[in-house]
């Protein structure tokens, strides 16, 4: 750096004192022509005035326009040029700085004129095409990201400064493109970025120069590369059988798919005429050859073959095996399936796509005999046929197939002679022999396939059976593929190739269903035998100790979904019998999960976060193909750092997650099947959890006076509430006597209690986040201070009984959802079991209704033990039995029914009516009855003389209201609880087939909700409700409600208390 | 000049945030910031030492890529280390944050080095984007986080350097994966490419 200045403040002096002037140019002009050779002694003087030069030319960009002038005027360009040509003096300092400065100026110039006034002349091409010292990366670096800064300045206009259509020259492409294969990704990723903005420019003449003279040769090239490549990283699958040099395979995958997406782009350009020769050179020379050929029975291994050649030149007799078959390079079938999937995930352009899938489908080994123009020629036929008016006529592609053809040797000659490139250069000389290797790689090819088809054709002797048998190898193979006898090895990845194909975007959906459709041998059309191998993945799936993965499942069950479309009815295609196989496969499932069935707290834990994990986790085909794992053969060991979906279970808690998961996915294809709504999953319905800020009315409720010290020893007054699933921490409502705010909220089944040695008031809470695998840094970890030693102990105790309740509770719902036998009555039993005793929309109220109707613990238990309280049930009649039955209601009905437990939340919005409906269908389970609409729209006339005619039915003594009030709710609760043991409980706690029951809840339900019930306080909304009239009734008509509410003492009251009432009861 | 380690590093953000200058800063001191001037570029290297060690950095800005899928998910592998630029007087891109950095995380390797940098502190009038808010956002993904100007150089050098460190610190613990490919014959400077070894 100080030499620099002393430069400048030697010889030459009269420096201006302005850096940046129009007088320091010219100083610095000056210096250019006085040092015209480069040598030792002026290098870093040259250098320094080459900085300088960019920074006066920005800088005269943005400020003077003088400045620019001179540097034209004086033509200072070709000056660049003569010190680049120089061989002496270590050009590649000085070659660096000038590249640095062209950078420079072309990066930052923002007036055009100036950028075209710099590009008029042709200096700028021929600093391009100057052979610099490559090896240097700085000199590289800068070379081509020169090259790259250009390529971003092409349009319509400056493609002529650099395209020169009478000679033929376009230095800006041919130059980059010879770094196609450069070591240096970001060298590459450069070139590719170049290429694009390239065929970008929408100029025909230089696009059919990039066509007929270079398209060829590059375009061979880069499919040669990629070739290369794939066989590097067959090689890495079959020698890494131990998951052992996992980088190194999934650098492989990552550079190809970079390589897919490159060709994708350039595909999605729309350059017809381009792409006809990027998908003729990617078809015949690199999927059909290459992938397609690896789809065949391997043939017997060449060293046999070398040994019977040998013997037989020592017997010298003539043998008849062809040792260039034997090397002809195949991947194998593992490889070859994940590589067609990736085309199919990535590529859409329709005719590439089409014509591939159109050979795995129904090509036959003629594609390898007959080659490139035979392949096209056939799918174009086809085409024709089933797609009529397919988009791109056919004639382009075959010109553009001869025109090729006729042109490629020549054109990649024609390469290096239009730059004016020796050959010489190292990039031409790798160009050369690469494309030289590529010819011969296809003669080699071409040799192989004729043999290949004559010894086909010999062996299968002829007969038309046969050769119908043999019609369609690669699909065959891809079908064999999926079977999983052994493991899901190459199941998983014909799986994926068949989702690709089914989901492109480029291969027209009636095209593949027709084809498809297509019978062959026999009665069975294509879809049948795809959808036998479907259900049999998934029936051995089901299976205990299964070796497929679970992602294996998953995509079977996708793909069941797509061609049996369970969700249109008159498209269906599922025949009863295959439907069954599929619910019986649930039906083992649920089996298999019933042996892990334990008592153990980790057996909930792993169920909810099974569930939550599935739910989150979309199935995404093509990040599954970003993972290399997948080629190599499945295994069990976590230690892989394999994804737990995307191998076997390792260990019996594995297994257990994996039964769980199953029987989920299962569980959810099944309810697909039968047009159900998930309505027991998830265990809790987040929709009734008291929130954080929420208001409660506690009037009733034990509240047990706790100060909470926190870690960092901040107190805090509350009051702690247990509600059947969370613990409560709540803050006395500064407006309303008797109500609270929640301040905190945690689940019970996560709580934690330990006792202080030396405080007997004194409580160790920590309450856990959810789950098995999440952040394990609770929500809560505090001491809780009472106010004596009997309310920390009563604190204590219901803290323990409420954990152990909420998860008895939740174990019973489990053991309901996989019918564990003896765990429940028999008509929940079917219920329990998502469809068995589904019915379709149709069947009526009773039925329906009754199937689900079961009551739990009240939200505050507690409450209920309140001898008070008690008394006022009885006494004050309906109030009382609401408030006993809603609760229950909520812990178990309510999570069903989203609407109705908001409802019981404070949301003005909804209304009773539609909760009443809400529960209905849900009841019903039948989705497709929607019942939403019946809520609002009726009048409230209409109800009000029905509403008396249930009053009747309402008083009458089947109604099991009287029976609940009477049996102590704790009782109840607690039998129903612990129901995994209890069998066959008769309490109401149990899920009661009896219609009456239902309208109970109904009221229930109703009566729990909204806003407006209150101010209007009218009995009838219950009474419709009995009356099976509910959906008609407006949902101001629940103002039944309020009535008991009111009977409770608020009657008078206004509409927004009485509407905050109902919010309450909620809880 | 040899060195121990070669590092390449992307640089991604919003146009004009004033990635090239960044870059064109910390690559080469003899541009000397001026005042009325903007220079970027989109390419350099320099040396640093770390260590003890002699280390190349190699900074590649990706303009231009944002038009092809293809070029876009090649950047972000190829990169040992990002710098995520925003311009504090653009709220705009700062707000553009999260889409660049869903990007980054998408494409490169989990080991790939994220910097934050808030451009321009220069313009301290006329900021849009609060310090805080760079610093949450950095603490909310797990970056680091700095204010830097290319234009008066503040902490331009620090914002490299530092990231730097951080992955030869992972080098050191042996979560990089040293690739030594050894390609002598044609490409002598190709000694050391550091690629990322997917944490188990």
């Amino acid at each position: 750096m100080f030499r620099s200045r002393s430069w400048f403040g030697g010889p030459w002096g009269g420096r201006p004192k302005n850096r940046l002037s129009l007088e320091h140019l010219k100083y610095l002009y000056s210096i250019l022509e006085k040092n015209t050779t480069v040598s030792e002694s002026n290098r870093g003087l040259l250098v320094e005035s080459l900085r300088c030069i960019a920074e006066i030319l920005i800088w005269g960009d943005q400020h003077d326009s003088l400045v620019f002038d001179f540097f034209l005027e004086k033509n200072m360009l070709s000056y660049f040029l003569h010190i680049m040509r120089q061989k002496s003096g270590g050009s590649s300092f000085v070659c660096v700085q000038l590249l640095q400065t062209l950078n420079i100026l072309f990066e930052n110039i923002r007036n055009e004129t100036s950028l075209y006034y710099l590009l008029s002349n042709n200096h700028v091409n021929s600093i391009m095409v100057h052979k610099f010292d490559f090896s240097d990366e700085d000199v590289m670096g800068y070379y081509i990201l020169f090259l790259k800064t250009l390529s971003l300045k092409l349009n319509t206009h400056t493609i002529h400064f650099f395209y020169n259509e009478h000679t033929n020259d376009f230095p800006l492409y041919t130059e980059a493109i010879k770094f196609f294969n450069h070591p240096e990704s970001m060298v590459r990723i450069a070139v590719r970025t170049i290429s694009l903005n390239v065929y970008k420019v929408q100029n025909p003449s230089m696009l059919r120069f990039i066509r007929d003279k270079t398209a060829a040769p590059y375009f061979s090239n880069l499919v040669w590369f990629i070739g290369k490549h794939i066989l590097e990283l067959d090689t890495c699958v079959r020698t890494d059988i131990d998951h052992q040099s996992n980088q190194k395979l999934s650098n492989l995958v990552a550079e190809h798919l970079d390589h897919l997406h490159y060709l994708s782009d350039i595909l999605l350009l729309e350059i017809k005429d381009l792409n006809a020769v990027l998908t003729e050179h990617l078809l015949h020379k690199l999927f059909v050859p290459l992938y397609i050929f690896s789809l065949t029975p391997a043939p017997p291994p060449p060293s046999l073959a070398v040994v019977t050649q040998n013997l037989a030149a020592v017997l010298n007799r003539n043998v008849d095996i062809d040792i260039q078959e034997m090397h002809n390079p195949r991947v194998s079938s593992i490889v070859a399936l994940f590589l067609l999937s990736l085309v199919f995930l990535v590529v859409s352009h329709a005719p590439l796509v089409h014509a591939l899938a159109w050979v795995i489908l129904n090509g036959d080994h003629s594609v390898f005999k007959e080659g490139a123009a035979e392949i096209l020629n056939s799918y174009v036929e086809h085409r024709e046929v089933v797609v009529p008016g397919f988009g791109e006529p056919n004639e382009s592609l075959e010109q553009a197939l001869d025109t090729v053809t006729g042109q490629s040797s020549s054109s990649s000659y024609a390469l290096s002679e239009d730059s004016g490139v020796e050959s010489s250069s190292p990039a031409t000389t790798e160009l050369d022999s690469q494309a030289d290797a590529v010819e011969a790689e296809q003669i080699k090819l071409r040799n192989i396939t004729d043999e290949e088809k004559q010894l086909l054709q010999k062996s299968s002797s002829s007969t038309k059976a046969d050769f119908a048998e043999m019609a369609k190898p690669f699909l065959d193979t891809v079908l064999h593929a999926l079977d999983c006898t052994e493991n899901d090895y190459l199941a998983l990845l014909s799986l994926c190739l068949i989702y690709a194909m089914s989901h492109n975007r480029g291969i027209k959906n009636e095209w593949f269903e027709q084809f498809l459709a297509k019978s062959t041998r026999g009665a069975f059309s294509y879809k049948t035998a795809l959808i036998e191998h479907l259900l049999n993945i998934i029936t051995q799936s089901s299976q205990p100790s299964s070796r497929i993965r679970l992602i294996t499942v998953e995509i079977a069950l996708e793909l069941l979904v797509t061609f049996t479309r369970p969700s249109s009815d008159d498209s269906r295609c599922i025949t009863v019998a295959q439907q069954d196989l599929l619910f019986s496969a649930r039906n083992q499932s649920m089996v298999v999960l019933r042996n892990f069935y334990r008592s153990e707290d980790i057996f909930l834990d792993l169920f909810e976060d099974e569930y939550n994990e599935m739910r989150k986790a979309q199935l995404n085909v093509e990040f599954l193909c970003m993972d290399s794992t997948i080629l190599l053969p499945p295994t069990g060991t976590p230690l892989t750092g394999i994804n737990f979906t995307r191998r076997l279970p390792c260990g019996e808690v594995e297994k257990a997650r994996r039964a769980i998961r199953v029987y989920f996915l299962l569980r959810r294809t099944c309810q697909k099947f039968l047009n159900e709504k998930e309505s027991l999953l998830p265990l809790t319905n987040v929709v009734n959890l008291v929130q954080v800020e929420n208001v409660l009315d506690l009037n009733n409720s034990d509240l047990i006076a706790c100060t909470v010290v926190a870690k960092d020893s901040s107190k805090q007054r509350r009051f702690l509430v247990i509600d059947a699933l969370q613990l409560i921490l709540v803050e006395p409502d500064a407006k309303l006597l008797g109500w609270g705010v929640a301040k905190f909220v945690g689940f019970l089944q996560d709580v934690e209690v330990q006792g202080d040695k030396d405080d007997s008031r004194c409580l160790h809470i920590t309450v856990h986040r959810g789950g098995v695998t999440h952040n394990r840094t609770p929500l809560l970890s505090a001491k809780f201070l009472f106010d004596d030693h009997i309310r920390c102990m009563a604190a204590k105790q219901r803290l323990t009984k409420g954990r152990s309740k909420a998860r008895q509770k939740k174990m019973y719902q489990i053991a309901q959802l996989i019918e564990i036998p003896g765990q429940m009555d028999s008509p929940v039993y079917a219920v329990g079991g998502t469809m068995v005793a589904s019915s379709s929309g149709g069947s009526g109220n009773s039925s329906g209704s009754s199937s689900r109707s079961s009551h739990h613990r009240p939200m505050f238990s507690t409450a209920n033990r309140v001898p008070g309280f008690a008394a006022v049930l009885r006494g004050s009649n309906s109030a009382g039995v609401s408030r006993t039955q809603m609760a229950p209601n909520r812990s178990i009905e309510g999570i069903r029914n989203e609407s109705a437990g908001r409802s019981r939340r404070r949301s003005p919005s909804s209304t009773s009516g539609s909760n009443l409906t809400a529960d209905h269908s849900d009841r019903e389970r039948s989705p497709s009855v929607s019942m939403g609409s019946h809520s609002s729209s009726q009048s409230r006339e209409n109800s009000q003389p029905r509403s008396t005619g249930n009053r009747s039915r309402e008083s009458s003594p089947r109604m099991p209201r009287p029976r609940s009030e009477e049996i102590p709710l704790e009782d109840f609760q607690h039998s129903r609880n612990n129901s995994p043991h209890s069998r066959g409980n008769p309490s109401p706690a149990s899920r009661s087939q009896t219609p009456i029951r239902v309208l109970h809840y109904d009221q229930l339900s109703g009566h729990s909700g909204s806003p407006r019930e209150a101010s209007l306080g009218g009995t009838n909304a219950l009474l419709s409700q009995l009356n099976g009239l509910a959906r008609e009734v407006p949902p101001t008509q629940s103002s039944e409600e309020t009535s008991f509410i009111g009977s409770d003492g608020n009657e008078p009251t206004g509409g927004s208390e009485g509407r905050r009432r109902g919010a309450i009861e909620t809880v | 000049m040899s060195y121990a380690y070669l590092f390449k590093y992307i640089i991604i953000g919003d146009t004009g945030v004033g990635k090239s200058c960044l870059l064109l800063q910390f690559t080469d001191k003899r541009f000397q910031p001026v005042h009325d001037l903007t220079i970027g570029v989109e390419f350099g290297a320099r040396m640093i030492t770390i260590d003890g060690k002699q280390i190349k950095l190699q900074i590649w800005d990706t303009a231009g890529q944002e038009a092809f899928r293809s070029i876009t998910r090649s950047y972000y592998r190829g990169a040992a280390g990002a710098l995520l630029v925003y311009d504090i007087t653009r709220r705009e891109t700062f707000n553009h944050l999260t889409t660049w950095l869903e990007d980054a995380r998408q494409h490169s390797n989990s080991n790939m080095v994220i910097m934050l940098i808030g451009n321009k502190s220069d313009l301290d009038s006329r900021r849009e984007v609060k310090k805080e808010e760079g610093e949450a956002f950095a603490r909310e993904h797990g970056l680091v986080f700095m204010e830097t100007s290319a234009r008066t150089a503040a902490n331009v050098e620090e914002a490299f350097i530092n990231t730097a460190k951080e992955i030869y610190e992972k080098i050191q613990e042996g979560v990089f994966d040293i690739n030594n490919e050894v390609r002598k014959k044609h490409f002598p400077w190709e000694l050391l490419a550091i690629t990322l070894l997917s944490r188990y």
